[in-house]
């Protein structure tokens, strides 16, 4: 009651202030007027009766501006009139304002992108109704689930509400002249329900629609629905041909709806995923489980309860159920970037934390200048409290315009980070400077300005009247205090510009480490396609194997082409299958302990394709199909771990249960080992078998078995010239087979190294900027310091010393406080480095040559900064200096 | 007639409210009420009474509006809320308090 009517005057008094003006000068005037009429009736003479009613009202604007001042947002007024008056000084000193204004955009404009990168990617909750509640039960990590096991766990656990499955899927989407790759998920029934998002039009699937036998439908993505459907509501019900299949559509999703939001991200459509056939499957390991907490239900339960489950049907399927691991969403989708964004976080903080120094630096020396003004206004009247009041706003002002300027920048960066941005930041496209993003900016903008002008505000508002009045501050306690400040300052500054630098530093070491490792293929001079065959004629098992002879017929036609090949997945860029298998002449594994290895399949030639040498043995030849004795080819590791010391040519092995089992099949030849779905990852087992003997590849319809890569190595430096013919050269033989990620062996090795080469660049700009702000920083306070000590100096010269001895005296001081910050901050970035062990590759987190080489760089950077005033200082002509005492 | 007495600011407010209770009034009748039930002891000046009843209406206590006077001048007239009265209740309150303590400490 009492607040609200405090502020309804709040508002009347800012909002409709003509009108309260209004009313207060219209009741001052009647009261003047009524004052007049008891004169009058006391028998004074008009005028003296007026006169008299005035002296006793004491002066009407006086009494106006008395109620005024008691008003609610008093204070707020001469906060206005204290922003006004900082506008005015600051555009009195256009030079200072840009510089001081150019640090804050630099730093709070870093920040600000940052920040919203910081907020899309890991602060924003996911999507989808109480996100903190949702799981994911997967195995070793984000490894898949057998059906089976899936099945079991969602009858016997409690602790979930609702759990269902996903699994990756790939479509042609027919109906234009060439059918479209898109990638899609098929998941249970249970899994619509259980994110809470609904549909935009129609509905999602039920679980009768899992049945095998039922009418297939489908769910569009948002995108899919605009980019090939154009929006059009009516889609709903309409049949769509996906991999040669009638499916009807039943839903549209709304925009913004992403699932996965981890694993197959970018999917755009939504199938039911069938499980009745493979319900008692525990090997074929290929669902995401996606869970939602029951009421009341805690991860540490739902742990709990599903180690017992599994504990039981381990014993009861052995080799199953092991290493079974309950994850919360969030933790799965921004685990892996968390510490990289939020070193990026703290390194654009430092850099923030630098250009106020910087900024606290210039003030000080605008204090000092100002001594005069603060001291006549002191005189005047103005209490201490008043005097901070306004130098603060001053600042204030100050930080404000830099953190316009700065969101100006922001926008500028964050359409660079997102080009340039590594593709493993999830919802990073959705980073944007909306209203939570720039009230942080706001907020960090107003503390960066009472940061900075804090203590310059505290420190000239200690005024000293008698000699603030006539002297300088040579010699006085105040100045040397002042002085001590600065010096703290640069000190700190550099401390921080050397944590950033060596952050950098050890980002470069990274990055020339990744760009050295050999990924034992050669990447130069390769382009590939995929082919995608499902729902094409070419995808009939009697046709499929002449329909890869055609087309890599027709590709060795392509002028510039030196030889082509094909394989089921590309190194870093496909898929990695682990398959388990059995050696020969070692004891039969217990169930689920089997060793296993990436599955590769390959036409003959890939090898040299691919420029993979064999170290050992021969290649896949025509000659290996399906009525001659099974082979296949191992990498090194394999072989070294197998058979080590012994020739694993005429080894023999043996794939647990993929066809043409149970056969043995014999080594033939030995790969190096090649980079598999991680750049600079350890080399693990790696088994390549011949797609001329594989029946999953020659006859198992839809999938993933009827999907192929092509690659081509050109005879000229320019692959991506021939990776459009691919396209062309597929469609000239079949115009229904799919083809996607048409690209270079380079590209995919660029993306692979895309993320560390995003931290260089984030990480390598922000010292840079640190380093330019710290080295104007030591100029800064090394030219003030020259200049107050001139009569010493010149005292000095005067007495004798030469120029080295001046040279020596003002660099000496500069070399130690330079000194101090840089042991500080060594010890800073040995304790804060370890923070960036996730980024770094082949170079230890102390690593003592970026240490010593920042060192390096940094003393040079501020012995180049001191040259200059200390050259000054030499100039200083001894007569000159003592003649202005 | 003596001279006018120093208004500490609770006072002021207290006499304000209590003038009050008698129903609304302008400015100007409200200092003359108070001069006249003091007997002249206080004479409170516009410059000390609008920011008094500024503030007193900004906390509540009171609210005004636009009348006429007596001899058909326009004028503000201010009147008690019911905070008001809550308020003029504490204070006499704590005026009894404070007036008893001071006059033992001179008797004293």
């Amino acid at each position: 009651m009492i607040w609200t009517s405090r502020l309804a005057s709040l508002w009347r008094n800012l909002v409709h202030r003509g009108r309260s003006e209004r009313d207060l000068d219209d009741e001052v005037r009647a009261c003047a007027a009524i004052l007049e009429d008891e004169n009058v009736a006391r028998g004074l003479p008009p005028e003296e009766a007026r006169r008299q009613a005035l002296i006793e009202m004491g002066g009407m604007e006086q009494v106006k501006e008395d109620v005024r001042a008691v008003r609610m947002g008093a204070r707020l007024e001469t906060v206005g009139q204290d922003v006004r008056y900082g506008v005015r000084t600051l555009a009195r000193t256009p030079g200072f304002t840009t510089a001081a204004v150019l640090a804050l955009a630099l730093g709070i404009g870093a920040t600000t992108a940052i920040f919203s990168v910081v907020d899309a990617v890991l602060l924003r909750p996911l999507p989808y109704v109480h996100p903190h509640r949702l799981a994911v039960v997967l195995t070793r990590g984000t490894g898949p689930v057998a059906p089976g096991n899936f099945l079991d766990w969602r009858r016997d656990a409690t602790s979930f509400e609702a759990m269902g499955a996903a699994e990756a899927w790939g479509t042609n989407l027919g109906g234009n002249d060439r059918p479209e790759r898109v990638d899609g998920v098929r998941l249970t029934s249970d899994i619509f329900p259980l994110l809470g998002v609904p549909p935009q039009l129609g509905r999602t699937f039920s679980s009768e629609e899992e049945q095998p036998g039922h009418t297939r439908v489908v769910v569009l993505g948002h995108r899919l629905w605009q980019r090939r459907f154009g929006g059009d509501a009516g889609v709903v019900g309409r049949s769509i041909t996906l991999d040669g299949e009638p499916h009807v559509v039943i839903g549209v999703m709304p925009r913004g709806f992403e699932f996965p939001p981890f694993w197959a991200t970018g999917a755009e459509l939504w199938a039911p995923l069938p499980l009745a056939e493979r319900a008692g499957s525990r090997n074929g390991q290929s669902l995401r489980i996606f869970a939602r907490l029951a009421p009341g239900a805690t991860l540490e339960r739902a742990r709990a309860e599903m180690a017992t489950i599994t504990g039981r049907l381990e014993s009861e399927y052995p080799g199953t159920n092991r290493n079974v691991v309950v994850r919360t969403l969030d933790d799965i989708v921004v685990g892996d970037v968390r510490s990289a964004l939020l070193v990026l976080l703290g390194a654009v903080a430092f850099v923030l934390l630098i250009a106020c120094a910087n900024v606290a630096h210039m003030l000080l020396a605008r204090a000092a200048a100002r001594r005069k003004e603060v001291a006549l206004r002191a005189a005047l009247g103005a209490s201490r409290a008043r005097v901070i009041q306004q130098l603060l706003t001053e600042s204030v002002v100050l930080a404000a315009m830099g953190g316009a300027a700065g969101v100006a920048l922001a926008a500028a960066v964050l359409r660079v980070l997102i080009a340039i941005s590594p593709g493993n930041l999830p919802r990073l496209e959705t980073a944007g400077l909306d209203p939570r993003v720039l009230a942080v900016t706001v907020v960090v903008s107003l503390a960066t300005g009472v940061a900075f002008g804090l203590v310059p505000a505290l420190q000239a508002s200690r005024f000293d009247l008698s000699g603030a009045l006539h002297d300088g501050e040579r010699g006085s306690t105040v100045g040397a205090e002042r002085h001590r400040l600065r010096r703290f300052l640069m000190a700190s500054e550099l401390a921080l510009a050397l944590v950033l630098l060596v952050g950098a530093g050890l980002m470069v070491r990274t990055f020339v480490a990744l760009r050295r490792f050999d990924p034992g293929f050669d990447p130069r001079r390769v382009a590939s396609a995929v082919m995608s065959l499902t729902g094409s004629r070419s995808e009939e098992p009697a046709r499929r194997l002449a329909f890869y002879r055609e087309v890599l017929e027709r590709v060795r036609a392509v002028p510039g082409v030196a030889s082509a090949s094909a394989i089921n997945h590309l190194p870093l860029a496909g898929d990695v299958w682990g398959f388990p298998f059995q050696v020969e002449g070692r004891p039969p594994a217990k169930p689920g302990e089997s060793p296993s290895a990436a599955f590769r399949v390959v036409l003959p030639g890939y090898f040299q394709t691919m420029g993979l040498p064999l170290v050992r043995g021969r290649d896949f030849t025509e000659d290996d199909r399906l009525d001659a004795p099974g082979t296949i080819i191992v990498n090194e590791w394999l072989a070294e771990r197998f058979w080590p010391g012994a020739d694993p040519i005429g080894k023999r092995l043996t794939l647990d249960d993929l066809d043409r089992n149970p056969e043995w099949l014999t080594v033939v030849g030995v790969t190096r080992n090649a980079a598999r779905g991680k750049w600079a990852a350890a080399p693990d087992e790696e088994m390549y078998l011949p797609l001329l003997q594989s029946h999953l590849y020659l006859e198992r319809k839809g999938g993933p078995f009827s999907y192929l890569t092509l690659v081509v190595r050109t005879s000229t430096d320019d692959p991506a010239a021939v990776a459009p013919s691919l396209r062309s050269a597929v469609w000239s033989v079949d115009g229904n087979v799919a083809v996607s990620e048409v690209q270079t062996m380079e590209e995919v090795v660029a993306r692979a190294t895309a993320s560390p080469r995003f931290y260089l660049l984030l990480l390598g700009s922000f010292a840079a900027a640190a380093l330019a702000l710290a080295a104007l920083g030591i100029y800064g306070v090394m030219s003030y310091s020259v200049a107050r000590r001139r009569n010493e100096i010149g005292i000095r010269m005067a007495l004798g010393a030469r120029p080295a001895d001046v040279m020596q005296l003002v660099m000496g001081e500069a070399i130690a406080v330079a000194a101090a910050g840089g042991a500080v901050g060594l010890v800073a970035a040995v304790l804060m480095t370890r923070l960036m062990g996730g980024l770094l590759y082949g170079v230890a987190a102390t690593d003592p040559l970026t240490f010593a080489g920042v060192c390096a760089i940094l003393t040079m950077v501020a012995l180049a900064a001191t040259y200059v005033p200390a050259r000054r200082a030499v100039g200083v002509d001894p007569l000159k200096a003592l003649r202005a005492e | 007639m003596a001279p006018p007495a120093n208004l500490l600011q609770g006072t002021l407010d207290l006499l304000i409210l209590k003038t009050l209770t008698l129903g609304e009034k302008h400015g100007v009748a409200i200092a003359r009420r108070i001069e006249q039930v003091t007997r002249g002891t206080f004479v409170v000046k516009p410059g000390s009474l609008f920011p008094a009843l500024h503030r007193m209406e900004e906390a509540g206590w009171l609210t005004s509006s636009w009348g006429e006077s007596d001899n058909n001048r326009r004028a503000r007239y201010y009147q008690l809320t019911r905070a008001g009265r809550q308020q003029l209740k504490t204070e006499t309150q704590e005026w009894g308090r404070i007036s008893v303590a001071i006059a033992a400490a001179l008797r004293g």
